[in-house]
This record gives C-alpha cells, structure tokens and sequence, in this order.
C-alpha cells in the first residue's frame, strides 16, 4: 500500500525573475514500511524533496499525495494538524527542545496530539527503551551527547506513530560509532514499528544500510534502486 | 504542558527575566506608593478642610451667599439648634456672626474678616485653641480680647496683649470702631482663615454691630459618611442653605479629580515603560528561539499554541512580579502609616495648600487587585506583538536556518 505518491513535481524558486528548478518533473512512490534513502549530491534537490512531501514547501507544478490525501489542498493549519498526525521529523541538528528532558522531548508531539498522560508516559518509556537511552530520560538534550540527542529526536518522531518519518541527513554531524549505531536502531524501528523512513543523505553507511535508493541529479530521479 | 513549557522558557535566560520581572516589581511598588502618596495628599487637604475651616456642613441665608453681608442672617436660628443639640450624628456646632472690617494696629491697617464666636464651641467645630502659638484662648483678657493669626499679626506689627482697633460699618451704615487687645495669636491648617480671619467673642461683636443673630452654623460631625442624612434633617427644618463642604469648597472635588487624573497619567507612563521593556525583552526572547519556533511548526505546533505559548511566558512573568510589587508596596505603606513620610523641606509650600508636612499615605485594599490586573493586562499587551513575530515565522525559513 503506497503511503506516497508524487507526480510529476516540480519546484521552481523565482518563477518571475530568474527561474530555478530546484525539482523537475519528479515522480514516485513510497510503500508502507519502506527504509529508503534519497541520495545525490549537494544541491541536487533531496532536501527540497523532502520539505515537499513533508508539506513544509508548496509545490509549483504536480501534485503529492499522502495516504490518498493531496496536500496542496490544505490550508496552513489543516497542514499543520496534517504533519503533527502523519509525519514525523528528524533533522540533522537533533533540534530538540533545550528546557524538556529527554522524555518530555518525546513526549512532546503526543502531547500536541492531546493524548492521555499515561499513555504518553508508556510510549515515550517504551521507545526510550528500545533506543537504548532509557537511563538518560530525565536529562536535558544538553546533558546528552549527539548520537543520544539524536535518538531522542527518532524516538519524537515515531511517539505518535506517523505514517512515515523524514530524516533529512540525520547522521551529518555524528560520529561514525553514533552513526551505525543509530542506522541500527532505525533499522529495527523499521521492523518492529513498521514505521516507514525517508532519508535525504549522502552518507555512504545510510546509503549501505537502506533497501531503496532513489538518486537525484539537478532535480531529477535518474535511479531508483531496491534492494 | 505549553504552560510547563512556558514557566521553563522563562529560566532558559535568567538573568533576562529576573531584569523583566525586577522591571515589573518596581513599576508595580512605584505605583502603589504614587497611589497611596497622593491619596494621603488629598486626605490631608480634606481633612484639615473640614476640621479646621469648612465643617462638615454650613447653613447660610441665602442672600448671604450672593453678597456677604451682616444683614443675611439665618432665620430659624432656634429650630436649627433643637435639631443639632438633638442629633446623635453632630460631634459639634459653632454660630458665628461674619462681618467685614478694618483692623488697625499702630503701624498700619488691614482688611479682614471678622467672626464673633462662642469660644468652646468654635474650639470643638474648628479646633482653633489647639492652633494657638501664643497666648490664651478667650481667658486671660476680660474685656474684647481678639485672636488674630500669625500672618496678620506680622503684617500688623502686634503681638500678645498688644491693642488693635476694629473698624466696621454697621447695618445703617454708620461706622463704628472698638479696641480689642490680642488675646492669642494661631496658626490655622487653612490658608484663607490665616490669611484674613480674626476671632472676637460673639457678644462683644453683636455689642459693636448692634445685630443680634447669626451668619453662619458650621456643623462638624462624628462620621463623614452622615453628611448627607444630616443635610437633608437640616433642610427639613430651615429654609436657610444647607450645604456640605464640598458644594462650599469646589476645591475639594477639583483636587480629587485632579489627583485621580495624575494617577491616571503616571499609571500609563509607568506601565508604557514596563510595556515597551516587555516587548523588547520577548521580542529578544522570540528571536533567539526562531530555529526551535520553526521546529516546533514543522513537527506540528499550531500557531494559536505558539501564540499562547509566548502570551503564557509574558504573564507568567508578571504573575511572580506583580504579587512581589505589590507586597513591597504595600510593606513600605504600612511603615509610612505609622511613622509618616516627612516633607518638612517642602512645608511652606505644603502650607499654602493647607497641609501639613508629614504625609501618612494610605491605599484603599481594592486597589491592589485592581493594579494585579492593570500589570497583567500590559504583560499581555507586551507579549502580543512579539507573538505575532513568532508565528508569522515560516517553519521552513527557520528550518534553513538549523
């Protein structure tokens, strides 16, 4: 079942004065379950790619889908309430909130989403768990190093249990302990949380760990591979 | 948790917000003690107004009040005396007969007022033994003894027991004189009886002027609040003018309009200043969090939280502040009650206004929650705009910016 559909996407900055296809005729699919990355050079296009699905940037020209609802058809808070429901976010600067604790921090999207205490205390104490970083869950993200904060930033993403989770180069500032051992973790969120991963990277261990590989160049899908 | 996470927004910057919050304390404190400063102002300007000139309430003929003259008496002196000897509600009462005259001393003459009092009745009503600076009150000399005030005397060049004579026209016209000796000499808390006032018994000036009868019944009461049930059981049984000091003395109305204006006028200055401080402060707050701003946008924070969010911060703020102003102002309230705040420095001015230069300033209790709210409200007022910074923010630009 495809949790994604993009046909032919576009995105073009400055379409009155200087033209730039930052995406050009861009078409895919993403299933249920799948671990993939999004790979190519810099300024090929990933990161905007990604923001498009993630509804953060408008599409200029096509349309993306999300389980069978476009996204340009909502308005800025149906968009809202439409990310905070389906989506989960990780970025490349772990970007948690400095003054809640590690729990609090994966807590935090449950709490958005109004759930009950208890059920956000048994979640975020489960995912903790399985991140391996449970001890630390009273500290704050300064307390913690990059590879714990950027666990907890997973552990955000998948507490509400989104339809997919976008990690825009998720491992760029860790080292190279931090990083397997995070791919590990994703990878086993992956199976036991059938939880589906979208990378935008061009980390070589990402790519090696990902069972699909879509490469972009100057905008464009030029391969896409699985595993 | 947007209010937890709000309350833990304002410790990210402490020495920040312990500046906001100091800010707000003593905007607060200033305006408590402002309250308080003026309103022992106009309760010292009203109370040595009514104990020491005015009364609670006169009773004029009416013609008296269109031309002061000897000849406007009260008519129904007896029935107004029944009723005042008879009322629970009157401390005191004082008859005078009023006329204008000369008063002469061997180094020149002035024009004054003259009023012939009973003296323990006078000194009941108006207090004015009490304001002897020197001399006796109506006691030591036998035969027309006057008290004049200390600014008259000066002007007259007299003193004690010096020989003054008066001078006035009788009600045909005829001028008369009499030598008077100064018995005493006052300091009156009012600037017009200081100005132009001089105390004679009654019957030696109803002997001068050959008039019987009375110009004027000032009544002092046991409790401000029965002025108006009085007034009105005197009207019942006189057709002379019954007025309260305030329908007398405009001034009294004018300086308490005045004052709560200044309130006014200060409150808005001091709570501008605290307003513009806020905004600043959050605006500073906003900006330094606008990658975090962004991220909560993004992983699905509505604007209306973030908004809620930064208005939380704002008023919480105000909430620890406010509470702390007002108790400092009212613990330096209480201090100044009972050992009054002097203002000697300034006490010949004070005295033209009929004031004395120790201040006891006071604050009525409802304005404590009344300044809580007025804090609150410029605290929200404060955090809007910068609110409005925070979610005009587009979660992608501050995205970017990780």
């Amino acid at each position: 079942m495809s949790v994604i559909e993009a046909k032919s996407v576009s995105k073009i900055y400055n379409p009155d004065t200087i033209p730039v296809h930052a995406i050009n005729d861009v078409s895919l699919t993403i299933e249920e379950g799948e671990f993939t990355a999004i790979v190519g050079p810099s300024g090929c296009g990933k990161t905007t790619l990604l923001n498009m699905i993630g509804g953060l940037d408008s599409v200029s020209e096509g349309h993306i889908s999300v389980s069978g609802v476009n996204i340009a058809d909502l308005n800025e808070a149906a968009l809202t309430d439409f990310r905070l429901k389906n989506i989960g976010f990780v970025f490349q600067s772990y970007n948690l909130i400095p003054v809640l604790t590690a729990k609090e921090n994966v807590e935090f999207v449950m709490l958005l989403q109004q759930s009950h205490q208890s059920a956000m205390d048994e979640r975020a104490d489960e995912l903790l768990t399985k991140m391996g970083i449970k001890e630390v869950s009273q500290r704050r993200p300064a307390e913690l190093s990059g590879g714990q904060q950027q666990r907890v930033a997973v552990a955000r993403a998948l507490a509400s249990k989104p339809k997919f989770i976008l990690a825009d180069e998720p491992t760029a500032n860790l080292d190279s302990h931090s990083t397997e051992s995070l791919l590990d973790i994703m990878a086993k969120m992956n199976e036991e949380e059938k939880a589906t991963f979208i990378f935008s990277t061009h980390d070589q261990r990402v790519i090696d760990k990902a069972r699909r590989i879509i490469t972009l160049e100057d905008g464009r899908i030029v391969s896409d591979e699985k595993k | 948790m947007i209010l937890s996470l709000a309350w833990k927004n304002i410790w990210r910057s402490k020495k920040r917000s312990f500046v906001v919050i100091g800010a707000i304390i003593v905007g607060v404190w200033a305006l408590v003690f402002m309250f308080a400063f003026y309103n022992s102002f106009i309760e010292a300007f009203s109370r040595n107004g009514v104990n020491h000139d005015y009364s609670h309430i006169q009773i004029h003929n009416p013609d008296y009040l269109i031309e002061p003259g000897l000849e406007f008496r009260l008519s129904e002196v007896e029935a107004l005396e029944q009723s005042l000897n008879g009322s629970q509600s009157v401390k005191s009462w004082s008859g005078r007969q009023i006329v204008n005259g000369m008063l002469a001393s061997p180094k020149t003459s002035l024009g004054v007022q003259i009023y012939g009092v009973v003296p323990d009745a006078e000194a009941q009503t108006t207090g004015l033994e009490s304001q002897l600076l020197d001399g006796t009150y109506f006691s030591a000399i036998k035969r027309n003894p006057i008290l004049i005030s200390e600014k008259l005397a000066d002007k007259l060049k007299v003193k004690v027991r010096s020989k003054v004579v008066i001078t006035l026209q009788k009600l045909d016209r005829e001028i008369t004189a009499a030598s008077f000796r100064v018995e005493g000499i006052f300091k009156s808390k009012s600037p017009r009886i200081n100005e132009s006032a001089a105390y004679v018994r009654l019957s030696d000036l109803q002997s001068l002027t050959a008039v019987t009868g009375l110009n004027e019944m000032a009544v002092y009461l046991n409790d401000s609040e029965l002025i108006l049930p009085v007034k009105d059981s005197l009207s019942a049984v006189t057709n002379d003018l019954v007025r309260t000091y305030r329908e007398i003395a405009p001034e009294f109305d004018m300086m308490e309009q005045q004052s709560a204006m200044t309130k006014q006028i200060v409150t808005v200055i001091i709570m501008l200043a605290l307003l513009f401080g806020i905004v600043n402060t959050m605006l500073m707050a906003v900006l330094e969090r606008t990658k975090e701003i962004g991220m909560l946008r993004s992983i699905g924070m509505h604007k209306k939280s973030v908004f809620r969010m930064i208005i939380l911060e704002t008023c919480l703020m105000s909430l620890i502040a406010g509470p702390l102003g007002l108790f400092f102002g009212y613990l330096t309230n209480m201090w100044l009650e009972t050992n009054g705040m002097d203002l000697s420095a300034y006490a010949t001015a004070l005295e033209e206004y009929g004031m004395d230069a120790i201040f006891y300033p006071s604050i009525e209790n409802v304005t404590y929650p009344i300044l809580m709210m007025v804090v609150i409200f410029t605290a929200f007022l404060g955090a809007v705009y910068p609110a409005i910074k925070a979610i005009k923010l587009d979660p992608l630009e501050a995205i970017r910016k990780l």
